[in-house]
């Protein structure tokens, strides 16, 4: 081992080698923690950080901008976050940006995003402090997600009894397995198209002539528009009204009559009491009217005596013949 | 040999240890400074030890990743693999693996080196000759494990991302330009640092252990062989001792 020959060279590659792996290392290290190059800090204040850290990326509309400075608790409801981030990207990031913290993917590291605003703002300067919004926190995803999926299995188990019952029911199935049904259902629509436009045509009549009613046309229209036959109406109805008080003094007349003649009847006055209560009259109409029949039978007789006479034979003949021929004209009517 | 007397065997064998290494901190500030040799044994512990460290990073970058693949497909987390396997190497399997690696190879050769030289009695003959064997032999030697060790480990480090690299790629497809992005996106100061620090005093304590070993050696060619093997154990167990203390050590000042 003593006798062995250095080679100081290759004793220089392999220091410079290791050496320089190092310094890039760190360098590496150290510019993704933006020590290396400018940058300019502002603060960001929130309710709850979720357990974010010196070191954790910021993030400016997804792009790694720079990382958290400090974090610290200014009273019990304000944390202040002090961001450093590159001075190339300030001229993009406006005092109405949205500072939101969040998980780099599910179960990622926490970092600060900011997102820009459309509305116009000026540029955020070094020591500004904005005001950071409430972002996706992974916990209260899953508790929403458990919320979720609890609802979901509510609503399976319900669809679930309704798709069983409806499996059971027979008088679905056979509706379902009627294969004249689709037929009939065609049928009964091609029918409601047809009501349809009848219908329509219907309301293009009725639209017409409500258009009519509306100008004045046709009885109902004037009816309707025309305010003479108004006045007119008006007009008849005070007849109509005079008529009625005249027809009411003219039933107080005759009810004053017809009392009248029920004093006379009851009294034994006039000729209607006469007529309805003297049973004397009475018997005198009733022999009169006997006294009218027997001259009537008489006369009878005494005209069938003169048909049977030469004297008046030819007249009443005569008489039968044309009759006889008014009553066939007839018959052909 | 009863349990008291290993425990108190134990105890003198690490207090004779730290007093050798106290010796060595004694001298190693005293001229005259032996340069040459110390340079000839950077380049001995170094460079010469690359290609095993190397292969054995390169091996260690490729089968990390090949193994850990299926457990992070069935997570749905396959493209963390990079950023895994660079924290994994970095902190941890780098600096342990190569330290191992290096105590075999490097504490071995010092620990049988200066026994042989001891049993043969050359260590006598530099002292009678008026040269400081200590200076001469252990100083360069533990200032050159101290000082390769952390170099080998960073050079193991970046094969091993190459192999893991490989690794990525025989069932993905992940090009070169993402897998840089994501094995350097994820690292901070607090992964590397620590643990590069940590490889000066496995570097050290090897160096130390392998020299006093082989200073200390007795009876003969035998006496040779047992302090060679003790000087590996003795280096591996220590590595992973240092290990413990520096992983509490970091923990507690807050820089993991």
């Amino acid at each position: 081992m003593a006798n062995k020959k250095v080679d100081t060279t290759k004793l220089g590659v392999f220091m410079i080698a290791g050496v320089g792996f190092l310094v890039m290392l760190l360098y590496v290290i150290g510019k993704n923690q933006n020590l290396f190059g400018k940058t300019f800090a502002f603060r960001a204040q929130f309710e709850n950080v979720h357990g974010l850290m010196p070191g954790n990326n910021v993030r400016f509309a997804g792009i790694d901008a720079g990382s958290v400075k400090t974090v610290e608790v200014l009273d019990d409801t304000i944390i202040e976050v002090t961001l450093l981030v590159k001075t190339k990207m300030k001229k993009f990031i406006h005092r109405n940006a949205k500072i939101s913290i969040a998980t780099d993917g599910l179960i990622g590291n926490m970092v600060v995003n900011i997102e820009p605003s459309k509305l116009p703002a000026p540029e955020v300067e070094e020591g500004d402090v904005l005001q950071g919004v409430k972002g996706l926190n992974t916990d209260e995803m899953l508790k929403v997600l458990n919320q979720t999926n609890n609802d979901i299995a509510s609503i399976a188990t319900e669809i679930k009894h309704t798709v069983m019952r409806i499996n059971k029911s027979k008088a679905l199935w056979e509706v379902l397995e009627d294969e004249s049904l689709p037929a009939n259902v065609r049928q009964s629509l091609q029918r409601l198209k047809a009501a349809t436009v009848s219908i329509n045509h219907i309301l293009a009549d009725v639209s017409v002539v409500v258009n009519d009613v509306r100008d004045g046309k046709g009885t109902i229209g004037k009816l309707v528009r025309d305010s003479s036959i108004a006045l007119a109406a008006t007009e008849a109805v005070d007849k109509i009204k005079n008529i009625g008080v005249a027809a009411d003094s003219l039933s107080s007349r005759i009810n004053g009559f017809v009392a009248g003649i029920t004093s006379d009847v009851n009294e034994g006055k006039g000729t209607i009491h006469t007529l309805l209560k003297d049973e004397t009259m009475a018997q005198q109409l009733r022999n009169g009217v006997g006294d009218i029949e027997h001259d009537a039978r008489a006369l009878k007789e005494v005209m069938e005596a003169l048909k049977q006479s030469f004297l008046f034979r030819g007249y009443f003949r005569r008489q039968e013949k044309q009759k006889r021929e008014r009553s066939g004209k007839g018959g052909k009517y | 040999m009863n349990t008291s007397e290993n425990t108190k065997a134990f105890f003198t064998e690490t207090g004779a240890i730290s007093s050798f290494a106290a010796r060595f901190f004694k001298q190693v500030y005293k001229p005259r400074f032996e340069l040459n040799e110390f340079i000839r044994q950077c380049y001995v512990i170094g460079y010469q030890s690359l290609p095993l460290i190397g292969l054995t990073g390169f091996i260690m970058g490729l089968v990390l990743t090949i193994q850990l693949r299926p457990s992070l497909t069935e997570y749905g987390v396959e493209a963390q693999l990079p950023s895994m396997i660079s924290v994994a190497v970095f902190r941890e399997l780098g600096p342990v693996i190569t330290a191992l690696i290096f105590a075999g190879k490097i504490g071995s050769s010092i620990g049988a080196e200066l026994g042989s030289m001891r049993v043969t009695e050359q260590i006598d003959a530099m002292e009678v000759s008026g040269t400081n064997p200590f200076k001469y032999l252990v100083v360069t030697r533990v200032l050159a494990t101290t000082l390769m060790l952390p170099i080998l480990v960073l050079l193991a480090d970046a094969i091993a991302l190459y192999g893991s690299y490989l690794g990525v790629n025989i069932r993905g497809n992940t090009s070169f330009s993402l897998f840089y992005t994501q094995v350097t996106g994820i690292l901070e100061f607090g992964d590397v640092l620590p643990a590069f620090i940590k490889t000066f005093f496995f570097g050290f304590a090897i160096g130390v252990i392998g020299c006093y070993k082989g200073y200390h050696s007795r009876k003969g060619t035998e006496g040779v062989g047992r302090s060679a093997n003790m000087a590996v154990v003795i280096s591996s167990v220590t590595v992973f001792v240092i290990d413990l203390v520096a992983v509490q050590v970091t923990d507690i000042l807050n820089l993991n």
